[in-house]
């Protein structure tokens, strides 16, 4: 399922371009530093691997996701590095099929995985039968869910794999280009990229300006086929695969402000064309009177988006700390808004370890076609959703990473992270009994990273 | 959609110019880059938790990039 999946694509690229401002100033990794929090050792010439493993958890047994990932980076002395990253994630769990809750249970019907077959199943939620639709040999999966409950469906399960490629060349003149692809491919959900980069230095290294490109291309091919935007929900299935094109670009500044603080500014604009609908995704057209269920409705969104993000990221060395604040504004054609605040502070603990605590704030408007449900006998509008991903809502990570230097440069670190959504469960529009339930789907979610870095030559 | 559009390139423009327009009397000489030198002071000190947040939260709200692409792979939104 398309639910949890995407790629920090090129965070490793765009950080590889910046290094320009690093260079020439550190020293080898085996001149490392036997303090881990006044480390200056670069990588030149060695080659880095990073391994990391994160676990993920949803509240209210919703979605659960394990992804082990593997770094190698390649640096020659002259600053070429070439890099590979893999990934392979394995989802299982609930997620909210889109409907709103109601006073009564709730019996959905979706196409089966399964054709031509005629068995009782159980999924983790013990109420998911498979069924033959009357008059026809087409088997359709059912499932029931209890009264005054999210509706989720619980036959959530796919593992994805990802490979991501890069390579930036540095000129003789220090400019870095990079190029770079990736690859990921899941049950019912394939995606490719490719980019280029440039990256300049200015003012003997103070300033480095780039600025990067990336096109993509997706395919969605959920496995019952993808349903026509705003048709009912039924148990046959639909039609073939769709796909959507994504560009985009970045140029950022990076600039040494003094000798302790550090200033990054992003700009990016993406455009993406095609088909952006959750094809597993309904939305539920109620009475205008009671607010009870009558009928189902596949969700629909816009195939444009446009997004743009203004992103101002801080490095400051202060007190032999060093702290990380950032902003973001994001703005889309779909009309979200959203706010963005980061700050995390690295203290030292010994000259082997350090902890990191860290807070999160984002606030986001609702997209323009969000819906918590539809009210039976008035026009269906041209797009609709119910995701709460496009609803308007506020949410809070905080954070906790330990690092602990194990030889050399080589890191192991951990960091624990809890996330938090809060939005309006009970909106003031909200009709008949629906004004008892709660509409809003928002997450609360803990996630563990476990990762070790090391490097060779 | 495109004053706000505008709006938010300008901001970023005149932020650019500002850095690069002020940065001749910005920076760090070579002798004093002691602390930009650090492992701790690069933008992004462990990409995969990078790469891991960025995931959960493109999966969980209507927003993301910024910090690099924030392209897809996904079909969710």
């Amino acid at each position: 399922m398309q639910l949890s999946k995407r790629k920090g694509r090129l965070t490793a690229a765009l950080g590889l371009m910046t290094a320009g401002l690093f260079a020439g100033a550190g020293a080898h990794a085996q001149q490392a530093s036997q303090n881990i929090n006044d480390d200056t050792s670069t990588d030149s010439g060695l080659t880095r691997v990073d391994t990391a493993i994160l676990f993920y958890q949803e509240a209210g047994g919703r979605v659960k996701a394990t992804e082990p990932v593997a770094s190698f980076t390649l640096n020659d002395d002259s600053g070429d590095v070439l890099h590979v990253k893999l990934t392979a994630d394995t989802l299982t769990g609930a997620t909210p099929n889109g409907a709103a809750p109601w006073t009564h249970d709730q019996t959905f019907i979706t196409p089966s995985k399964t054709q031509g077959q005629k068995t009782t199943v159980t999924s983790a939620s013990g109420n998911s039968t498979l069924v033959t639709i009357p008059g026809t040999d087409v088997t359709a999966r059912q499932y029931t869910v209890a009264a005054n409950t999210l509706p989720v469906d619980s036959g959530f399960r796919d593992q994805r794999y990802a490979i991501d490629l890069g390579y930036t060349g540095t000129r003789d003149n220090g400019d870095r280009l990079s190029f770079g692809g990736s690859y990921s491919s899941e049950h019912d959900y394939s995606s490719m990229s490719a980019n280029v980069g440039y990256a300049r230095d200015f003012n003997d290294k103070n300033t480095t300006a780039s600025v990067a490109l990336n096109f993509e291309s997706d395919t969605s091919k959920p496995y019952f086929g993808t349903p026509e935007p705003l048709t009912q929900m039924s148990g046959t299935l639909k039609g073939g695969n769709r796909q959507k094109t994504v560009v985009d670009l970045v140029a950022g500044v990076s600039q040494v402000m003094n000798r302790y603080w550090l200033m990054q500014v992003n700009y990016s604009l993406g455009d993406t064309s095609g088909y952006q609908t959750d094809p597993y995704r309904i939305i539920s057209v109620v009475d205008g009177e009671s607010g009870a269920p009558v009928r189902y409705l596949y969700e629909s969104r816009p195939a444009s988006r446009l997004r743009q993000s203004l992103y101002i990221g801080n490095k400051l060395a202060l007190w032999g700390t060093v702290a990380d604040v950032s902003a973001r504004l994001y703005h889309d054609s779909w009309g979200i808004n959203a706010e963005t605040l980061e700050v995390a502070e690295r203290i030292p603990l010994t000259s082997f370890l350090y902890v990191e605590p860290s807070y999160r704030y984002y606030h986001q408007t609702r997209a323009n076609f969000f819906r918590d449900y539809l009210i039976d006998g008035q026009a269906l509008p041209e797009n609709a959703s119910s995701d709460s991903r496009l609803a308007s809502f506020d949410a809070s990570t905080i954070g906790l990473k330990l690092g602990m230097r194990v030889r050399g440069n080589d890191e192991l670190y951990l960091r624990a992270a809890s996330y938090q959504q809060t939005g309006t469960s009970h909106p003031s529009y909200a009709v008949g009994d629906l004004r008892q339930e709660n509409l809003f789907t928002g997450v609360k979610a803990t996630s563990v990273i476990l990762g070790y870095s090391f490097a060779f030559y | 959609m495109k004053i706000k559009t505008l709006h938010m390139a300008a901001l970023a423009t005149s932020a650019a110019c500002l850095l690069l327009g002020g940065c001749s009397s910005l920076g760090a000489k070579s002798w004093d880059r002691d602390l930009m030198a650090r492992r701790s002071m690069q933008p992004v000190t462990h990409p995969l938790i990078a790469g891991a947040d960025d995931h959960i939260y493109f999966s969980k709200e209507g927003a993301s990039g910024g910090r690099s692409f924030d392209g897809g792979g996904c079909g969710c939104n």
